[in-house]
């Protein structure tokens, strides 16, 4: 055999190689299956499995925030809690406090079929929360629901837990653009004021 | 193999791999993109109409039968072999053969101008199935125009227009003379104007005309994604677009206009982008005679953006009596779109024409394109109980972000998402002249300017703020928000309050 022979050959080997290769790859676009979605009872279950891990623990004061529409506000509220010891426990616990609603007649921050996927709590002090998409699907839509519950979260988790410097909110692990159509949450929240309105 | 022996001897010399090359890449760069057209077909029925795309096979266009047939009635059984289909249409059988024009339908057997194809797994007709055998299966009245992309099934009346060109001083007026009273919406988009020509069916006498006129140079009717449009292509950008309808809807009359010298006695405000009077900035919305202003020549008005917070699918809060949020921030937009032009010191362009799905960068593109001396998003939602009520918003960024300092160079790009901060001291004026005025309105309560983090004012490069009534809420009744009373007394504070802000900042 030419070396000729041998070079083509070879690049014909290659080209077959390579085209092989990018057929795997349209493939896998082609039929690309997304990941199953947790279901909201196993999010529940990781939720509870959360609250009844700290059972034991002596329970401490925590300070909640739930929106006042009337007075365009955060309410502050507070609640006994026992701790857990991780802090990624203690930020799904505040979460699931949030869920369940105020005790005292405040509007609520999330639906109550919100369900926290997973939470994770980054060196620099940035908490991320993965939401459920049920819980943006029902989530009520507006610039001062929104605003308020977003900051309700931000501002409870700030004040219970202190290595919570911000929050970033994931929805079924993915970036969102808005919480339901205004709220911005393309960035990380700091925590905000416990009123919209500024003084003229 | 001996050949490959010879040093010299070569399998293809360089010139002719140069001349392969040259002709395979020149194939490649003109091969025609069949399988990338998008021609569709318009089906007109009575209620519904649908759009089909249409195939092209060897320069003849092709349409999917099943759906067709689904379009005019309902399919029974489907008898599908290797080379043959019979369907049943309630009970008449249409028998086709692949590669034949001949189709029996029932008894009779009717010839196609082409033979019937299958590409892939669809069965494909000629258009002209339409015109032999639509007629033989259905009771409906079938009025397609031979060439055209659209057909009238059943009692449908389309309606017809006459288009006419006449010069004027500056410019040149466009009479578009419908045979029914028609609403229409204009936009524009790539220097081009779109004048949408409301919902009801039209058939064009012509698809196109073209003029030797100095100022348009081709009107094109348009109907492919099932909204009937008059597309107009201007000779040259820069000019001004003024349309009204007359005699109640029948005519339309559209000025186009070219720019007059900028006049010394009106100098823009100090601080306003000079406002661009290309198609980019035409007037959309609802005109008729009465509501739009004068068209004069005269110095390009500012531009006002109004943007419609929800529309099409995305139907925002629920009252409790069922009021979308999309339905009302609709009429609020269209009150305070009247109520600037009301004015004759604006234009208004609106982000959103009609019911429509549109997402958060056409919405930024348009405002900004537009270069507004105001952008306003108006929303509603829940407030509470007390209704009803306003607020207004400027963005407040999630996160602090550092000021600029004031001493030093400004920077050369400004990223879209910071684009806010160029403006956030004017936001928050504009936000507190729209908050006094809508104090003043007797028995709606006003809030003090608030700030939140609306995703819709981040990217907008002009002073920004959201209107949010309420309360829209499923735990309150929405009857106030509906009052048109309440929704014009709002408009008229949105313009006094946007008139507060440009006389403070002039």
């Amino acid at each position: 055999m030419s070396t000729r022979v041998k070079i083509l050959s070879l690049i014909l080997f290659v080209v077959l190689l390579g085209s092989a290769f990018y057929l795997r790859v349209l493939t896998r676009r082609i039929f690309f299956r997304p990941p199953r979605e947790h279901t909201e009872e196993v999010a529940r279950t990781r939720l509870s499995e959360a609250a009844l891990q700290s059972a034991a623990a002596p329970q401490q004061t925590a300070t909640l925030y739930f929106p006042s529409f009337e007075q365009g506000n955060l309410l502050e509220e507070k609640r006994p809690i026992s701790w857990s010891e991780s802090e990624t426990d203690r930020i799904r616990q505040v979460v699931l406090a949030l869920i369940e609603g105020s005790h005292q007649g405040a509007s609520r921050v999330l639906p109550p079929s919100a369900a926290i996927r997973a939470v994770f709590l980054a060196s620099d002090g940035t908490a991320y929360l993965d939401f459920s998409s049920q819980t943006l699907a029902d989530l009520q839509p507006g610039i001062a629901s929104e605003s308020l519950a977003v900051y309700a979260i931000v501002n409870s988790l700030a004040a219970n837990i202190p290595a919570v410097k911000r929050v970033r909110i994931v929805v079924q692990g993915q970036q969102v653009d808005t919480l339901g159509g205004h709220a911005d949450l393309s960035g990380a929240f700091a925590p905000g004021p416990a009123r919209l309105s500024v003084s003229p | 193999m001996h050949l490959f022996n010879e040093p010299r001897r070569r399998l293809i010399s360089p010139g002719l791999g140069a001349v392969l090359t040259i002709a395979g890449g020149l194939v490649v760069l003109f091969w025609p993109t069949r399988s990338l057209r998008s021609d569709n077909f318009v089906f007109y029925l009575p209620s519904t109409r649908s759009i089909i795309p249409l195939e092209t096979i060897e320069q003849t266009p092709y349409l999917p039968l099943i759906p067709v047939l689904n379009v005019v009635g309902k399919v029974g059984a489907i008898q599908e072999k290797r080379d043959s289909l019979k369907v049943w249409f309630g009970d008449i059988p249409i028998e086709l053969h692949l590669d034949d024009k001949r189709v029996r339908v029932g008894k009779a057997r009717l010839t196609l101008t082409q033979p019937v194809r299958r590409p892939r797994t669809q069965w494909l007709v000629p258009v002209d199935f339409l015109i032999k055998v639509l007629p033989q299966i259905t009771r409906d009245t079938v009025e397609y125009q031979v060439g055209a992309h659209r057909i009238f099934i059943g009692n449908v009346k389309p309606i017809s227009f006459s288009v006419r060109l006449d010069p004027t001083g500056n410019g040149t007026r466009l009479t578009v003379q419908f045979s029914e009273k028609i609403t229409v919406n204009t936009a524009a988009s790539n220097g081009k104007w779109y004048l949408y020509l409301g919902n009801q069916p039209v058939e064009p006498l012509e698809q196109s005309y073209r003029f030797q006129d100095a100022n348009i140079s081709e009107i094109t009717f348009d109907d492919q994604d099932g909204v009937p449009k008059l597309i107009l292509t201007p000779t040259a950008s820069g000019l001004n677009f003024y349309p009204t309808l007359a005699e109640g809807g029948k005519i339309l009359l559209a000025d186009v206009l070219k720019p007059p010298p900028p006049a010394p006695q009106h100098p823009p405000a100090a601080g306003q982008p000079a406002v661009a009077t290309t198609p980019g900035t035409t007037t959309p919305g609802t005109p008729t005679g009465e509501e739009v202003a004068t068209a004069e020549a005269g110095p390009a008005l500012p531009v006002v953006v109004l943007d419609s917070a929800h529309g099409g699918d995305d139907l925002g809060a629920r009252g409790r009596d069922g009021v979308l949020e999309k339905d009302l921030v609709g009429q609020l937009v269209a009150r305070v779109r009247l109520a600037l032009l009301a004015t004759h010191k604006y234009r208004v362009v609106l982000t959103r024409l009609g019911d429509t799905n549109i997402d958060l960068e056409h919405r930024e593109t348009v405002a900004n394109t537009a270069r507004p001396v105001a952008f306003f998003s108006v929303h509603a939602g829940n407030l509470g109980l007390t209704a009803p009520r306003v607020v207004v918003y400027s963005y407040h960024a999630p996160t602090p972000f550092l000021a600029p300092e004031s001493e030093g160079p400004k920077p050369l790009l400004v990223p879209w998402p910071m684009v806010f901060q160029t403006h956030l001291e004017q936001s928050r004026q504009l936000s507190l002249a729209l908050q006094q005025k809508f104090g003043q309105i007797s028995g709606v309560t006003a809030d003090p300017p608030a700030e939140a983090p609306v995703r819709v004012l981040r990217s907008i490069n002009a002073p920004a703020v959201a209107i949010e009534v309420g309360s829209l809420t499923e735990d309150a009744d929405s009857g106030p928000l509906t009052n048109p009373g309440f929704q014009q007394q709002i408009a008229g504070a949105v313009a006094a309050g946007l008139e507060a802000f440009r006389g403070g900042t002039t």
